[in-house]
């Protein structure tokens, strides 16, 4: 039938400074979600059930946590002879050190991998939204066109407008005007999913056009302005489905505890497009005879001693007799102690609360004092390998960075609201 | 390289596990929520750094070779060595269907001649317990032995169910008891033999012996060879019955359970699935359980053990139960002490383990008279139905052939043995 050939280049290389110290020692897409997946599972699987199994992953920031996980792309059936995943990772070439300078400077330091598996058709992708999509009807929609550049979209609430690029389409879907997060708000609201098909030989001229004069490192900023002003052909895909862009600590909290729903918008137990991700060799979830566990999700290798209401535990997390854990998120291998209180907290892997401690007790609407913009929705965050010493009280919008010791907090043990330790 | 190769009883049919071993051999069986028996022998092999490992199967052995694959989650997927599958095969002196486990692995000798190592460790592959087998190892080379039996005490009013043996002071065997009916000493053998290659292969030439508790072991201490025993303190259990079966999942829910799968100095690896954590209702209650991964509880379980996938809707209670993979239970029901294979359906209202009657089952009066009702594979139970204790539900039993019963009595069966 047809010799088209599809390849997805994953962006996986965003630090995601507004999730803060969750990645602070790994890129955004590594970012634990739902007890034992990752950000990354979502695109990573759909591009396998979309029938895509030659991945280039673009990796910048800290990416050791992405290497670990991704592998030789075992989990998602990627280790193949022909095709398979691969990490691009940024290079020295002749012309001396290159960073990554934007989204599409990636792909175009990395064209070379494009060309050597022969693909007409590349689809960028960004590994840091969960949703479930299937990608060949877009892809179909692409070529029936005869599109250049066909841009996925979905309708969003005007107040969000500004947070996203926003495209005006005439009724044939073709895109006539693009808008990187708006100010106003009479632009529509069809906004940009970060998800872009685009014919090989199109975007290689334009990746080419790249000068101090006519930039080209950004596709919001600089590639489609440029394709949409040359007259190319760009077109609007409407997408109507489940999609969260999971950047900030809020949306983090939110979007993981939305799972925990009767019937949530994100269903992970049927078997039809499943996320496959690295599992880890943990035994069943034990329930201890005095616990209580309600509207929650266990990972494999919990044990559970205490009170669990609305919240989310990784693999391995060991809550004690007495312990209760409420509207939390609790990463990997964290020991919670006798009688200690969580409330409305992100916990990063392998944190140690101590006996009697109480995280989140205060008042919600003091704002963390040294980032304001990223913690003020009343949400605690402690970092990996932190340690909460016995009986400390902590506020609300309060952060623990990683790897705190006893040592770093003050005297009384108490850390009020929007402080940081 | 280790000095030994391992050999894995994989062909065992164990009618004593009732409607678990009608539909797959005994390693396949699932224990623990989401590990399969042979997970464990498999496991204290390559952590055991024991990387030469061949499966001998026989029965039904479909499910044992879609776990197995190629042997990747054990590591065991290698250029030299590796996981080998034995199946039955026609064809030379040796080819024809396993009489016993000796028998088994004389239809074998060619591929056992074949290895490098120079000794052969034996297992049965229906036991659960963690073990380093490098130390029965050593002393089992220091000692020059013919053979060395890993042996353990056992309760003294078990002692019908094994072999029992007599030892020295220095640990030979001085006499070996196949089930005795009457036994003054309580150190049993675990199945797990170690065998100098070329005595093998010497006493396998006699097509007499077909088993090696049986015939080869008692045949060694009546000709004097070199027998030895390797003490094991450590936790073990044969789970070849559905009560033995029972009562070793059940020790998993104890505070600190005797088989500690926690210990990341020894893991149990398994095939491992791919589910989302197990997801815990607004109503539910769930106090001393295992539950795995892919789990959706809405109703009330307590003191049970759940595989992946099972759903039990809200108003549906479950208690001192097994319950295999993608099992659903509907609102309603009531399990009590009961063995529920995979991918069964039970509809609204129905009881299964209902009463006080604990009349033994009929088929099986030595294996299910503590009151454990078990129901079989792929088997739908119909809304309103009374099981009684000791039952056995035969598997792939459609709703429809239950017509218009509404009550299966105490000890007895229903449905079709796939036997």
């Amino acid at each position: 039938m047809s010799s088209y050939k599809t390849i997805a280049m994953l962006l996986a290389g965003g630090a995601g400074t507004r999730l803060t110290v969750l990645s602070e020692e790994r890129a955004k897409p590594a970012v634990p979600f739902a007890g034992k997946f990752r950000i990354i599972d979502f695109t990573l699987s759909n591009c396998v059930n979309s029938g895509i199994y030659t991945v280039g992953v673009l990796t910048q920031y800290l990416p050791h946590s992405l290497n670990e996980h991704i592998g030789i792309g075992k989990p998602w059936d990627l280790d193949r002879s022909r095709g398979g995943v691969r990490m691009l990772h940024p290079y020295q070439g002749r012309q001396g050190q290159q960073w990554y300078g934007g989204t599409a400077d990636a792909i175009a330091q990395n064209m070379n991998f494009v060309d050597d598996n022969r693909a007409d058709t590349v689809l960028v992708l960004s590994g840091d939204h969960i949703y479930k999509m299937d990608y060949q009807p877009m892809i179909e929609y692409h070529r029936e066109r005869g599109a250049d550049l066909t841009v996925a979209v979905m309708p969003v609430s005007l107040e969000e407008t500004n947070r996203f690029g926003i495209m005006q389409v005439d009724d044939h879907q073709r895109i006539v005007q693009f808008h990187e997060k708006p100010k106003d708000r009479d632009k529509g609201n069809l906004a940009s999913m970060g998800i872009y098909i685009f014919n090989t030989h199109s975007l290689q001229k334009r990746l080419n056009e790249n000068s101090p004069e006519t930039p080209r490192l950004d596709f919001g900023q600089h590639v489609i302005p440029a394709m949409l002003a040359a007259g190319d052909n760009v077109f609007a895909y409407k997408y109507e489905g489940y999609w969260v862009d999971v950047g900030t600590i809020d949306s983090y909290w939110s979007t993981n505890l939305a799972l925990l729903q009767p019937n949530p918008a994100l269903d992970l137990y049927s078997d039809h497009w499943p996320i496959h991700t690295k599992s880890e060799e943990r035994p069943a979830a034990k329930i201890g005879p005095q616990a209580k566990i309600v509207s929650s999700m266990i990972s494999n290798g919990c044990i559970v001693r205490g009170l669990v209401t609305n919240s989310i535990l990784s693999p391995g997390v060991y809550v004690s007799p007495g312990a209760v854990v409420k509207d939390s998120v609790v990463m990997n291998d964290t020991w919670i102690g006798p009688g200690a209180l969580l409330d409305k907290v992100v916990i990063d892997k392998q944190a140690v609360i101590g006996a009697g401690a109480v995280v989140g007790t205060g008042d919600e609407a003091v704002a963390n004092a040294l980032m304001p913009d990223k913690l003020f929705a009343g949400i605690t965050v402690v970092g990996k390998n932190a340690y909460i010493p016995e009986r400390t009280q902590i506020g609300r919008n309060v952060l623990i960075n990683s790897g705190r010791e006893e040592r770093d907090y003050p005297a009384d043990k108490l850390v009020a609201d929007g402080k940081t330790v | 390289m280790a000095q030994a190769f391992a050999i894995i009883m994989g062909g065992g049919s164990s009618e004593s596990l009732s409607v678990l071993t009608e539909v797959r051999s005994e390693p396949a069986v699932p224990f623990g929520g989401k590990f399969r028996l042979i997970d464990f022998p498999l496991s204290n092999c390559v952590n055991s750094e024991i990387y030469n490992v061949s499966i001998l199967t026989q029965y039904r052995p479909q499910s044992l070779n879609n776990h197995i694959g190629i042997g990747k989650p054990w590591d065991l997927d290698r250029a030299s060595g590796g996981l080998r599958l034995l199946q039955p095969y026609r064809g030379g002196p040796l080819g024809d269907w396993q009489q016993g486990n000796a028998d088994a692995v004389r239809r074998n000798l060619d591929f056992v001649e074949r290895q490098p190592e120079e000794h052969v460790l034996i297992l049965a592959g229906d036991h659960i317990y963690l073990m380093d087998y490098r130390p029965m190892l050593r002393q089992h080379i220091q000692t020059g032995a013919d053979a060395t039996v890993g042996v353990r005490r056992v309760n003294i009013y078990e002692t019908h169910r094994y072999g029992i043996v007599s030892l020295s002071g220095d640990d030979r065997i001085l006499d070996f008891q196949e089930k005795p009916r009457r036994a003054r000493e309580t150190m049993a053998s675990m199945g797990i033999y170690i065998f100098r290659k070329s005595v093998l292969t010497e006493l396998l030439q006699n097509e007499n012996y077909v088993d090696f508790g049986r015939h080869v072991l008692p045949a060694m201490v009546e000709s004097d060879r070199a027998l030895y025993g390797y003490t094991f303190p450590g936790y073990w259990a044969d789970v070849g019955t559905v009560q033995a079966y029972w009562e070793a999942n059940m020790s998993l829910l104890a505070e600190e359970p005797a088989l500690d799968l926690y210990n990341p100095e020894w893991i149990v690896h398994t095939r491992s699935e791919e589910r989302a954590p197990a997801k815990i209702g607004p109503h539910a209650q769930v106090g001393g359980n295992l539950l795995s991964n892919g789990c959706q509880v809405n109703g009330s379980v307590e003191r049970s053990v759940l595989s992946p996938g099972v759903y039990i809707a809200e108003g549906a209670i479950v208690r001192n139960s097994i319950i295999l993979s993608d099992t659903v239970i509907e609102s309603g029901a009531v399990i009590d002490r009961a063995i529920i294979d995979k991918g069964v359906t039970i509809g609204q209202n129905t009881l299964v383990g209902s009463g006080d009657d604990n009349t033994p089952n009929k088929e099986l009066p030595e294996q299910l008279n503590t009151g454990l009702t078990v129901v079989g594979k792929g088997t739908t139970l119909p809304d309103n139905l009374t099981i009684g204790r000791n039952v056995i539900i035969h598997p792939y039993t459609d709703a429809k052939a239950f017509s218009r019963r509404k009550n299966i009595a105490s000890g007895t069966n229903f449905g079709k043995s796939m036997r």
